[in-house]
């Protein structure tokens, strides 16, 4: 997110950013628009200009560490001193530069931010939903016979907003967090029909056969982390299913993604979140 | 489903909200239910492993939902659930969990919590149980607090 009050500064940076990976998910033109779409959009970086019309950039970057105090914030102003830097640094700014700020020093920067964060979303990604990936697919061609491709994206929505059927499946351990199973209710019905090979009449059969088969896609992905990884031990807790439309769950405080098997009856997905921090 | 298993959860949520800043609250009844329970509007679900298994949901109107967050943050007002007021409530729902989770392993038995799967929404109905699990109104300063548990010993 870009807070700067000038449209010229926020278009050259919105520029600049566009030559990279970042991408900008909002600009605020003084300290309420800030709060307001930090709140709304949860960026994972925020540059910020010292003047603003309403507030300083040290107290609106107080304001925003106030509603998330993990908030990574640049300083870009035309003044740099030890004053500034000193007073930025105990309002939770976390790196400042001067403008004009070159391209590369900005990227530099905000990998450096980032690196954590990336890091470990690289780590949960390779460990632990790439593992759901292959779980899913071995499942679904052992209980229907079928050969899906599969892919595992970053999940970065604040809700999972389901209309049909959500399996919630608690997972425990280290690290800890949920798998939701979820796929509407015509893709539901076509996978328990081809999964007991037979015409369902009964929706709540159906319901059955999808909690089953849940359960089977994340006991197998549990089972094959903890066969790597052993001496965290994850558990898996008995399945919660939710159906109906409109169904909104939150991602808060959770590292998600989702993964999708894509057959010709529509895709049958697995949001899995694992907790913030260790 | 074992009915000493259920005070510790009653024990836990009556201990917590005191120390969130609310007044003691009361057992309205308990009822065994079957299989589904609908929506009230904000719906959080906690998983027990290790050697109890199962879930626990603390369903309640969004109205409650605001209540509670809002005395949770000083009187601040909600007057939307917006997400702070959903992370007030996921956050509620772990401190009961890991209370009652405290209380069970007094009892001897070792459990583990999941984290707290918060669902908004009122067309949707929830299933936590193959059979009959038992639902325990809790009155909170006039605003009703449902807690559904389905657990059992895992052997």
């Amino acid at each position: 997110m870009i807070v700067d009050d000038s449209k010229v500064s926020r278009t050259m940076l919105a520029n600049n950013l566009a030559k990279t990976n970042f991408e900008v998910v909002a600009m605020a033109k003084d300290a309420a628009e800030a709060r307001s779409l930090y709140e709304e959009h949860s960026p994972d970086l925020v540059t910020m200009d010292m003047n603003l019309p309403d507030a300083d950039g040290i107290e609106c970057s107080r304001r925003i560490c106030a509603i998330d105090p993990g908030a990574k914030i640049v300083m870009i102003s035309a003044m740099k001193d030890a004053g500034l830097i000193e007073q930025g640094k105990s309002a939770g700014i976390s790196a400042f530069l001067q403008k004009p700020v070159s391209t590369n020093d900005l990227i530099d920067t905000l990998m450096l931010l980032c690196q954590e964060k990336i890091s470990r979303i690289a780590m949960l990604r390779e460990s632990y939903a790439k593992p759901f990936a292959a779980a899913l697919k071995q499942g679904i061609l052992d209980l229907i016979g079928i050969q899906v491709d599969t892919k595992v994206e970053l999940y970065e929505k604040k809700y999972l907003e389901v209309n049909g059927i959500a399996i919630i499946i608690g997972l425990t351990g280290t690290p800890n967090g949920r798998a939701i199973v979820y796929m509407t209710g015509d893709t539901m019905k076509t996978f328990a029909e081809k999964m007991l090979n037979e015409k369902l009449e009964d929706e709540e059969e159906a319901h059955e056969a999808a909690e089953e088969a849940a359960n089977i896609f994340i006991g197998h992905s549990v089972s094959s982390i903890n066969g790597i990884i052993t001496n965290k031990e994850m558990r898996i807790t008995p399945p919660g299913t939710f159906f109906g439309s409109g169904v909104k769950m939150t991602t808060q405080k959770l590292v998600t993604f989702k993964i999708t098997a894509m057959t010709d009856f529509g895709d049958i997905c697995i949001n899995v979140g694992f907790a913030e921090g260790d | 489903m074992d009915a000493k298993l259920v005070n510790p959860f009653i024990e836990a949520f009556v201990a917590v909200m005191p120390m969130l800043g609310f007044q003691p609250p009361t057992k309205k009844n308990m009822v065994v239910k079957n299989k589904y329970a609908m929506s009230r509007g904000v719906v959080v679900m906690v998983g027990f492993t290790k050697q109890l298994r199962g879930n626990v949901v603390y369903n309640m109107e969004d109205e409650t939902a605001r209540f509670i967050a809002s005395t949770m943050m000083m009187g601040m007002p909600v007057p939307e659930f917006d997400a702070m007021a959903q992370s007030a409530i996921s956050e509620l729902s772990n401190m009961l969990s890991a209370n009652a989770a405290t209380n069970l392993t007094q009892m001897g038995l070792d459990v583990d919590i999941s984290t707290p799967n918060l669902t908004i929404g009122e067309g949707f109905s929830v299933k936590i149980s193959e059979s009959q699990y038992l639902v325990i109104d809790m009155d909170l300063q006039g605003h009703s607090v449902e807690i559904a548990i389905s657990v059992d010993r895992n052997f």
